[in-house]
């Protein structure tokens, strides 16, 4: 997608890496997993909220933030091509937003950090664990249909965690 | 030979630029995702006063030893690397140089300007950072604090000298713990942070 021209949108400021004018930082995914492990462990369902709506609401203003620097992108298709390469150039894995209309939809993962990373530490789930991934979805979608953060809620529906063959996820309206 | 800070900035920056396939990053031995720092800090600090003031000191003890874990492996699988190998190890002339390397990379992550102030082998580590993500982020969202609140860098610095002066890896972590004495959250001009052996280890 030419629009979106992503090498440009990642720079350093100093001691500071930024993407798309906001700071990031660089964890791998023993970070990424311990503290998913430790806010699960600790706190249940409440720690399971946390980390969807953490990541939802980052997600949801760096996607503001994108879609307003790029108001060429107008296209709904566009849109979600523009999330899914975000997705993927910060290492977060791949997306496909195979059906999706303002109202729900389903999107699928092949593969992701979070998987990655958690079946490396801890091997199989039990329980569906891709929060970060439904946490991520929501925001981006609910930035690029212009609507407030808890707009949608995202479930997923199969999980690689569990070894089910992919990750997917259905939204809709809260 | 110093080591360069710039030269790892740039190997990170070139590496974190590929990805593979499936959309992962493998850079350094590990999988890394870049992400907002507001996620980290919402998380963190989000888990922190869920658990309430009560079981404050839980909460801090809880993120802090996520984050010693975590760089107990992330920079064994670092200093393994082909990166380390080609890049930093030429740098490296004595023992505390891998110390430097560390903080070197972890600067090239974006977690901050981190400064080695002190090194005395097998005993302290001491070290400063201007700019802490998790400082900025603690100020904006809840104001001053009443005690350091950089649980990652702080777990991190207790990791590298586990590393480096603890039992043979897997068995070293928590070999030593570290404090943060100075926090910009609670007004310092600076975060600083110190890791040393646990007081049990000197009793015993």
């Amino acid at each position: 997608m030419a629009l979106f021209d992503w090498h440009g949108e990642l720079a350093r400021d100093g001691h500071k890496v930024i993407l798309s004018g906001q700071p990031v930082a660089m964890h791998c995914h023993h970070y990424n997993i311990n503290l998913q492990k430790t806010v699960e462990e600790t706190l249940g369902d409440e720690g399971i909220r946390l980390l969807f709506s953490s990541v939802e609401e980052a997600s949801y203003y760096s996607f503001q933030q994108l879609l307003d620097r790029y108001q060429q992108i107008k296209s709904l298709k566009s849109k979600l091509e523009m999330a899914a390469i975000l997705f993927q150039n910060c290492g977060l894995g791949v997306l496909h937003f195979n059906r999706v209309r303002p109202g729900g939809g389903n999107v699928v993962s092949p593969s992701s950090h979070h998987v990655t990373g958690w079946l490396a530490k801890h091997g199989k789930r039990d329980t569906p664990g891709c929060h970060f991934t439904r946490g991520w979805i929501a925001g981006a979608l609910e930035a690029i249909y212009r609507r407030p953060l808890e707009f949608y809620t995202v479930e997923e529906k199969r999980c690689k965690m569990m070894r089910h063959e992919l990750c997917e996820f259905q939204f809709k309206v809260a | 030979m110093a080591i360069d800070g710039t030269k790892i900035i740039h190997a990170v920056m070139e590496g974190s630029q590929i990805r593979e396939s499936k959309g992962i990053i493998p850079l350094f031995g590990v999988y890394l995702s870049l992400f907002s720092v507001g996620y980290y800090n919402k998380l963190s600090f989000g888990f922190e006063q869920k658990l309430g003031k009560q079981r404050e000191a839980e909460a801090e003890a809880l993120l802090t030893r996520a984050a010693q874990e975590c760089g107990y492996a992330t920079f064994q699988g670092i200093r393994n690397s082909w990166e380390w190998e080609e890049i930093v190890d030429p740098m490296i002339d004595k023992k505390d140089d891998q110390i430097t390397g560390f903080a070197a990379v972890a600067v090239a992550f974006g977690w901050g300007d981190i400064e080695v102030k002190e090194i005395l082998p097998e005993e302290k580590l001491r070290i400063r950072v201007n700019d802490s993500y998790e400082a900025s982020g603690y100020l904006e969202r809840y104001g001053a604090a009443a005690s350091g609140k950089c649980y990652m860098l702080r777990g991190v610095t207790a990791a590298f000298m586990d590393l480096i002066y603890g039992a043979q890896y897997p068995d070293g972590c928590f070999d030593f713990v570290a404090e943060e004495p100075l926090c910009r959250a609670k007004g310092d001009p600076f975060c600083e942070f110190v890791a040393g052996k646990p007081f049990y280890q000197y009793i015993a």
